[in-house]
């Protein structure tokens, strides 16, 4: 074995360009699968966590038919149950219940159509990271009368500066049309332009005074401390409670299951044309290595040297080279994820568009320790199935070559 | 027992389309310390008979034996680890690892022989001297002129304690002064220690100094001579 590592060793270095080119591929091939999984991966949690933590939570209650109408009397039947027992039920680590109409944005320049959601700033600001959306201004919890923060786009739209007053228009439970004038304290920029357009964020108890005589709920959003027990809590829910249906994130936002499987798919895709491209790189390298080799690996085994040491030979030298262009291309793609990860992936200038359905523009790219090595496996195994065909041409070396003129 | 035999050993390429006879009823036999030409013209079966002798290659027919080894039997891993044990090489372009030293390609052999890393050292440097090479032991091939690298082939050639050398045109790509320093280093080992050479060559260098000549016409032996100590031709 020693003898043949020696050898091994020895003939990567005899070409140098040769083996640094091979050495290059695998790094090139490694470091570009890491960063593509790692940015994609980003891509996708980063849109998963933004929905998840801004608005949609690890689950939420509704009456069963609100998702599809949108009708204001659709409330959750018997709020006090339920949040006595999340208050109680150990994996939920906090819950945010929030009224939600359909309504009209008024200002002096025009109307536009709108969702008003009420929310309780403290319970909201527990729940999700919705506040941290604030980009000017403040909160609902504004010490004005009837604070309403806008989307960016929104007040654009509408040439509202903060402390302008607007006229949000709804139906209330009993289906009379109520009016009322809102103070705009804050603007928000939920990295959603389609959901700056629509949504409009009010108190929760300025609404509801609006609504009805007696508060009303529409909508709970429940984080859990693991958000793998999401389904087990729904059932839990759905089991003990009549009158409302409690459904996961993934259940609430279809499309993004669809996208998370669309992703991994176009990820495997890519990374697999990659591992190819790479393989294709090694086998014509190695095999014109062979080939220029091919008087000398007679002469190998016309003095004796086995044929299967001759094809192990070979093999050492992919399994040397690559282990020494992994670890090369495993420190470089370490590097690149972690600077990366830190400083953020700006797509603003090639995909600003992406940004209008949701889609964040400045990527934090990651990747796990498990994908990583995962990778890193690919490569090794990719490189040595590439070498099986050029260490099986020198395993049939015919020992007369050796005496072939070049 | 004669270190090598043939029987009657016929070699035909293509035996299916154009038949090409490279040897007809060879029979030869090399007696232990022998310093043997085969020589002929360009295709008349020289080195094709030098590959049955070393078992490289199979008569299409006829026999071939090492010793009492019908080598002819053997399979090809059976016949990789015969050469390995049994015959040395020395090829026209002296063939050495590239990236081993001159040190390393002798040991290489040994190696591969299992032999402990100090005997095969020691035995390494000793051959290397014995062809005048001591002080070049850490050279690399292309560090060296060619009848250097065609020193150290013997001496790798050595390095296995063969039955005996093949040496296929050994001094073909030597100038005349390197390709007698060769001669001169086989012939002393042949006669010191009764080495077994064995060439194939049209060299006439080689041939001056080859006390028995073969000699090939078209693939069949046209004549056997053999001078002994005196200087008498035996035919």
């Amino acid at each position: 074995m020693k003898i043949l590592l020696k050898i091994a060793w020895r003939n990567i270095w005899r070409n140098k360009g040769r083996s640094a080119a091979l050495l290059t591929a695998i790094v090139i091939g490694l470091w570009a699968g890491v960063v593509t999984v790692g940015l994609m991966t980003g891509l996708l949690d980063q849109r998963i966590d933004n929905l998840i933590d801004s608005e949609i939570a690890h689950l939420q209650a509704h009456h069963p038919e609100f998702r599809e109408e949108h009708r204001p009397e659709m409330v959750l039947p018997d709020v006090t149950k339920l949040t006595t027992w999340l208050d109680e039920h150990q994996s939920v680590r906090s819950y945010t219940a929030r009224s939600i109409v359909e309504g009209m944005f008024q200002s002096p320049v025009k109307t536009s159509g709108v969702r008003i959601m009420g929310v309780d700033p403290e319970r909201e600001r527990n729940t999700t990271t919705f506040h941290e959306n604030l980009v000017s201004g403040d909160y609902v919890d504004a010490d004005i009368r009837n604070p309403v923060i806008l989307g960016l786009e929104l007040a654009e739209e509408h040439n509202i500066e903060i402390g302008n007053r607007i006229v949000l228009t709804f139906e209330q439970l009993d289906g009379e049309l109520a009016s009322a004038a809102f103070n705009v304290s804050g603007f928000f920029r939920s990295g959603s332009t389609h959901y700056d357009r629509g949504n409009v964020i009010v108190h929760i108890k300025d609404i509801q005074e609006l609504l009805s005589e007696k508060p009303v709920f529409h909508e709970i959003a429940v984080v859990l401390h693991d958000i793998e027990e999401a389904e087990s809590v729904v059932m839990a829910i759905n089991e003990q409670f009549d009158g409302l249906v409690a459904q996961t994130w993934d259940q609430l936002s279809p499309e993004l299951g669809t996208i998370v499987l669309l992703g991994s798919f176009m990820l495997f895709i890519v990374t697999m044309i990659i591992m190819i491209a790479l393989a294709f790189g090694i086998l014509n390298t190695m095999l014109m290595a062979l080939f220029e080799r091919i008087r000398e690996i007679g002469m190998l085994i016309s003095i004796g040297m086995s044929r299967i040491r001759v094809f192990f030979m070979i093999v050492l030298e992919a399994v040397m080279l690559t282990i020494t262009g992994a670890a090369v291309g495993m420190l470089f793609a370490w590097g690149t994820i972690t600077l990366l990860n830190r400083e953020g992936v700006d797509l603003a200038l090639f995909a600003g568009g992406i940004e209008e359905i949701g889609w964040p523009t400045v990527i934090y790219p990651a990747i796990t320790l498990g994908e990583f090595f995962s990778i890193t496996v690919v490569v090794i195994t990719m490189t040595l199935l590439a070498t099986l065909y050029p260490a099986y041409k020198a395993f049939r070396v015919n020992p007369m070559e050796v005496e072939k003129d070049t | 027992m004669a270190v090598i035999r043939t029987e009657k050993i016929c070699k035909v390429y293509n035996p299916d389309t154009i038949p090409v006879h490279a040897l007809k009823d060879v029979s030869i036999q090399v007696e232990k310390g022998e310093f043997t030409s085969l020589v002929g013209p360009s295709g008349s079966g020289k080195t094709t008979l030098l590959n049955m002798l070393g078992a490289l290659d199979m008569p299409s027919s006829g026999k071939s034996f090492i010793g009492d080894v019908e080598v002819t039997k053997l399979s090809d891993k059976e016949r990789i680890n015969f050469r390995l044990h049994n015959i040395g090489f020395v090829f026209q372009h002296y063939n050495l690892i590239p990236v081993f030293t001159a040190r390393e390609n002798v040991s290489f052999i040994m190696m591969l022989q299992g032999v402990a890393q100090k005997e095969l050292l020691e035995r390494a440097d000793e051959l290397l001297e014995s062809v005048g090479l001591g002080d070049r032991k850490d050279a690399r091939p292309h560090e060296l002129s060619g009848g250097q690298q065609q020193r150290v082939a013997v001496a790798r050639a050595l390095a296995s304690k063969p039955r005996f050398i093949l040496a296929d045109e050994p001094t073909a790509n030597l100038d005349t002064k390197a390709a007698m320093n060769l001669l001169d280093i086989m012939e002393k080992m042949n006669e010191e220690q009764k080495v077994t050479f064995v060439f194939s060559t049209h060299d006439q260098r080689v041939i001056k100094r080859a006390r028995r000549v073969v000699t090939l016409v078209d693939g069949a032996v046209h004549s056997d001579k053999t001078t002994t100590p005196d200087n008498t031709v035996k035919e």
